[in-house]
């Protein structure tokens, strides 16, 4: 049943196809490719670049959850454990903390421990000035503060991991190959035709069962299938800070609301979100406006009062795949549970499912549950090992990879083992060469880039910096953009000039960012940026 | 302390300024926090390479009169019919100042580091410059870099050339006294390179590479990574090789820019001038629409006097201009600047495009004068990038507006 094959025919079949290669995608290929099926994956852009790359990366304990919806609460939880073992190297422990302000109901909290502890999530009351010393950066005005297992997730990292054991396992990747219809005979869908953006043709590709796993794009999907499925589109905004002020998650203890979550991550900080309805026909023109740049920075001050001297990096908005409930048409009741739907009971078209819904933090059992749904249909009988199996790069702990380290550049290795786990073993470090320094402000070497290059499905630089994160630091590609362009000029059949404009996509991209943040330094890194890059390079996105 | 003239500012217009005082036998002081653009310049100055419109400027005065045309405030129309004359100034000190630049009534061309060409006025002759696009000096080139070294794109210039007819071989060498550099890769850049390149011994051993590897190639063309410290390298290795060296910018820090600064750091001073390093201005005495004294970081309650102040202070980078959620100010004198009350309109979606946060800037009057509250302050002048109404990096006018405004600033008071 299995095979592993890069060069596909055009009319290859498959057990399983799904449609999406954001978090929910990759961890559905991972269950398949695990469970027997010859599996196909396809992403329209690249992976996580949905809602996966566009929130927190916070490892929700599920508190936050834990008084409103118990249900989210409980799953969080348990997810969240599993992903401390299956996905170690994507997740930094770091604790969090619910702090009550003076403003903040303090019988809140009461309610709140209460439910954290029915939900199965260990909730400590701290007292303020313990908490203060354990989290320098907190409002020390706080009023009153519970601990709770949060912790950071790296949703880039986490997505590669799956695909890459999927593909371990058999399954094909094909990214930039958006599906574009559905092939579908009498009352079931057979298969789908997916546009190949890079040699720009349209291709079509035969299925027992199709899962729709595009997210908030579902809804555009299952329209193929003359189905409908009513999302919610709610835009989240966020804001990076180009240094990590806290060490651990803080949250406010109230009902949930604007930015109240701080979220170390790597070198950098994030606050957020905001919450606000926008049109379907919006989803993908998501910009961060004035009015929420102030709002996330008024409220973040409240939580760590050192925010307002700090630099922000770059603002981005991703939007949140809600659900109307089938029975609700209004959409006044939009759960934020997983939702499953096997189209064949509910609309009677076979070998259709969706799974949509859901959090990061339950991206692992929406595929479970997925995966079980096509093991009935298709007569399977093998279990579900994804919460027991560690992924590629969680297979040894850090620390023991660390101390294995005995030669070259050390803190260049520990960057790598920190970003690839155990798979950082396969960057080249051989020559000095490979160690020249690409990122200096996330220390990426030429070989991690090299390995990205060649070994993780990149295309182009915007995809290199999901799985290096070049470009991400402080600098935001102030340098190192221009030096992984000339790394990659060479290498996915790039010649100079289309390394050019993929130098000028990347710029770009970065700047979209950054511009509803502009001011103070992060203007002047701008000015800086425009002489380098068109100044001195003289770099423009026009051809002559 | 008294002096005839304040500069506050000490990179290319301050110091441009400066010497230029110093030269009339003006006494004058200039105030430097450090670092100036001048570390990232490609070695090349601009006047003007394209009009707003995008067009491409070749005769550079027919050029200034359409810029003034399409846009009258900007730092050129001020200048007005001096402008020829300012020109002609400029490549009279050049000359003076003993740096040989390349430059003409038309704009040449230069190779950037990715390979394009682009227009420029005034380039030093080290750097590879072509007098027409169509008509290359180079058949065929050799063209070498540091192997690991990132700031520098062979593959990318090699095409640019090769788009132009040029053959271009490109060789890569490694030297074992840059290992160590290796070693710590945040290490390996220009500058460092240089350091080690620019000792004799050192130097022997590049040039036998670069004999090793050349055979029948017009021109070596370089990064310019190379004669920091040493002023006859690239002499030396013409000796040796019997053949011209030329060398393309890398990415930043510039030597060329560096090069540039200390040079003109250290004219300024032998010409008699107080250069105050590493100090920054934190507040001034305004009396009748004029400024009186400034205070330093250093000097504390000594303030600085002076007939005349100049204003050369940069723009964001450099922290002439700071810009808050709110507005755009000028730090020093709280002077008036031109900027949008609203955020969103200073910047383009596109990055390419036209950002008008970079043409946001002091305000001055026809004198060049700044303004608080729209009344000039008789005695300060402003120059440079710290100016409103233009666009370096779109018009291709930094190093020109730099470098005129501040002799038409240092012509002013010399008449004074």
């Amino acid at each position: 049943m299995k095979q592993n094959n890069s060069s596909h025919k055009s009319n290859d079949s498959y057990d399983v196809i799904i449609i999406g290669g954001g978090v929910t995608g990759a961890g559905t290929a991972r269950d398949c490719a695990r469970r027997g099926f010859k599996t196909l994956l396809l992403e329209r852009q690249d992976i996580a670049t949905g809602a996966t790359g566009r929130n927190h990366g916070l490892l929700h304990s599920g508190a936050r959850y834990a008084v409103n919806d118990s249900e989210s609460a409980k799953e969080c939880i348990v997810e969240n454990f599993i992903l401390r073992k299956i996905a170690s190297h994507c997740v930094e422990e770091t604790d969090g903390l619910f702090l009550s302000l003076p403003e903040d109901d303090l019988a809140f909290q009461k309610k709140f421990i209460e439910a954290c502890q029915s939900a199965g999530i260990p909730a400590e009351e701290i007292d303020p000035k313990q908490a203060l010393l354990m989290e320098p950066s907190a409002n020390p005005n706080m009023i009153g503060a519970v601990k709770v297992p949060d912790g950071a997730v790296d949703p880039f990292r986490l997505t590669a991991s799956n695909i890459m054991d999927a593909k371990e396992n058999g399954a094909t990747v094909l990214t930039y190959h958006e599906v574009v219809g559905l092939h579908r005979e009498k009352n079931r869908i057979i298969g789908v035709k997916a546009y190949d953006h890079i040699n720009k043709e349209e291709k079509s590709y035969y299925g027992s069962i199709v899962i729709n796993a595009g997210g908030i794009w579902g809804q555009h999907i299952s329209e193929y299938a003359d189905l409908k499925i009513k999302m919610f589109p709610a835009k989240g905004s966020l804001l990076i800070f180009g240094h990590r002020v806290n060490n651990i998650v803080l949250n406010r203890c109230r009902k949930p609301s604007n930015a109240d979550i701080l979220v170390p991550g790597d070198t950098i900080c994030l606050i957020g979100t905001t919450s606000d309805r926008v049109p379907y026909d919006q989803i993908d023109n998501m910009e961060v406006t004035p009015d929420e740049v102030d709002l996330l920075m008024r409220e973040g001050e409240k939580l760590a009062p050192s925010l307002a001297h700090t630099r922000i990096l770059r603002a981005y908005a991703g939007v949140r795949p809600l659900v109307a409930s089938d029975d609700d048409p209004t959409g006044r009741n939009v759960s934020r549970g997983i939702v499953l739907l096997d189209h064949a009971v509910r609309d009677g078209l076979e070998g259709f499912i969706t799974i949509t819904g859901g959090k990061l933090m339950t991206y692992r059992l929406m595929a479970e549950w997925a995966t079980d749904l096509v093991c009935k249909k298709l007569n399977q009988t093998k279990k579900c090992d994804t919460a027991e199996v560690p992924l590629p790069g969680s297979r040894h702990s850090k620390e023991e990879l660390i101390n294995s380290i005995h030669t070259g550049a050390k803190t260049i290795a520990q960057g790598a083992i920190y970003r690839h786990g155990e798979m950082a073993s396969k960057i080249d470090t051989t020559e000095a060469v490979k160690s020249s320094l690409v990122c200096e402000c996330e220390g990426v070497s030429v070989g991690e880039v090299e390995y990205a290059i060649e070994e993780l499905d990149v295309n182009n630089l915007v995809d290199l910096r999901r799985r290096t994160r070049v470009g991400m630091g402080t600098c935001q590609g102030e340098l190192c953009a221009c030096r992984a362009a000339g790394i990659m000029e060479g290498k996915v059949k790039n010649c100079s000039t289309r390394a050019k404009e993929d130098l000028a996509n990347f710029l770009n991209e970065r700047w979209k960012g950054v511009y509803p943040t502009g001011w103070g330094e992060s203007l002047r890194g701008s000015e800086y940026s425009a002489w380098v890059y068109e100044g001195v390079c003289g770099l423009t996105n026009k051809k002559d | 302390m008294k002096f005839d003239t304040a500069i506050i500012g000490g990179g290319l217009s301050g110091l441009i300024c400066g010497i230029q005082l110093q030269k009339k036998g003006k006494k004058c002081a200039i105030v430097s926090t450090g670092q100036s653009a001048l570390h990232f310049s490609s070695g090349a100055f601009d006047l003007l390479s394209y009009l707003p419109d995008g067009s491409e400027v070749e005769n550079i005065q027919e050029g200034v009169k359409k810029l003034i045309e399409q846009n009258p405030n900007h730092p050129y129309a001020k200048l007005g019919e001096a402008l020829p004359n300012l020109i002609n100034s400029a490549t009279q000190l050049f000359e003076e100042l003993n740096i040989s630049f390349v430059h003409g009534e038309s704009n040449h061309y230069k190779i950037t580091p990715l390979g394009e060409i682009k227009p420029t006025w005034a380039s030093l002759d080290r750097l590879a410059t072509i007098q027409e696009k169509q008509q290359f000096p180079w058949k065929k080139v050799a063209l070498f870099n540091l192997d690991g070294y990132l700031d520098f794109y062979p593959k990318f210039i090699k095409q640019g050339l090769k788009d132009h007819q040029v053959e271009v071989n490109t060789f890569g060498f490694s030297l074992p006294e840059l290992d160590r550099l290796r070693r710590n890769p945040t290490e390996l850049r220009a500058t460092n390179i240089s350091n080690v390149l620019d000792k004799e011994s050192i130097l022997n051993k590049f040039i036998a590479i670069l004999k090793s590897k050349i055979s029948n190639e017009e021109v070596i063309l370089l990064p310019a990574f190379l004669g920091l410290k040493n002023d006859n390298a690239f002499k030396t290795i013409e000796e040796q090789i019997g053949k011209p060296v030329k060398v393309i910018p890398t990415l930043p820090p510039s030597i060329i820019g560096i090069k540039l600064q200390q040079y003109l750091q250290e004219e300024f001073i032998s010409l008699g001038g107080v250069y105050m390093l590493g100090d920054n201005v934190l507040e001034a005495d305004l009396e009748n629409n004029s400024v009186q004294r400034i205070y330093t970081y250093n000097h504390g309650d000594i303030p600085i006097q002076a007939k005349h102040f100049v204003l050369a202070t940069g723009s964001y980078f450099s922290q002439g201009l700071i810009a808050t959620q709110k507005e755009v100010i000028e730090p020093v004198f709280n002077l008036d600047v031109t900027f949008d009350s609203d955020r969103t309109k200073w910047y383009n979606k596109d990055v390419f495009e036209t950002q008008p946060y970079l043409a946001f800037g002091v305000k001055t009057n026809k004198e060049l004068q700044g303004l608080i509250n729209n009344q000039p302050l008789n005695n300060l002048y402003i120059v440079g990038a710290v100016l409103e109404s233009f666009n370096p990096i779109k018009e291709g006018s930094g190093g020109g507006v730099s470098i005129l405004t501040a002799l038409a600033v240092a012509d002013k008071i010399a008449k004074n």
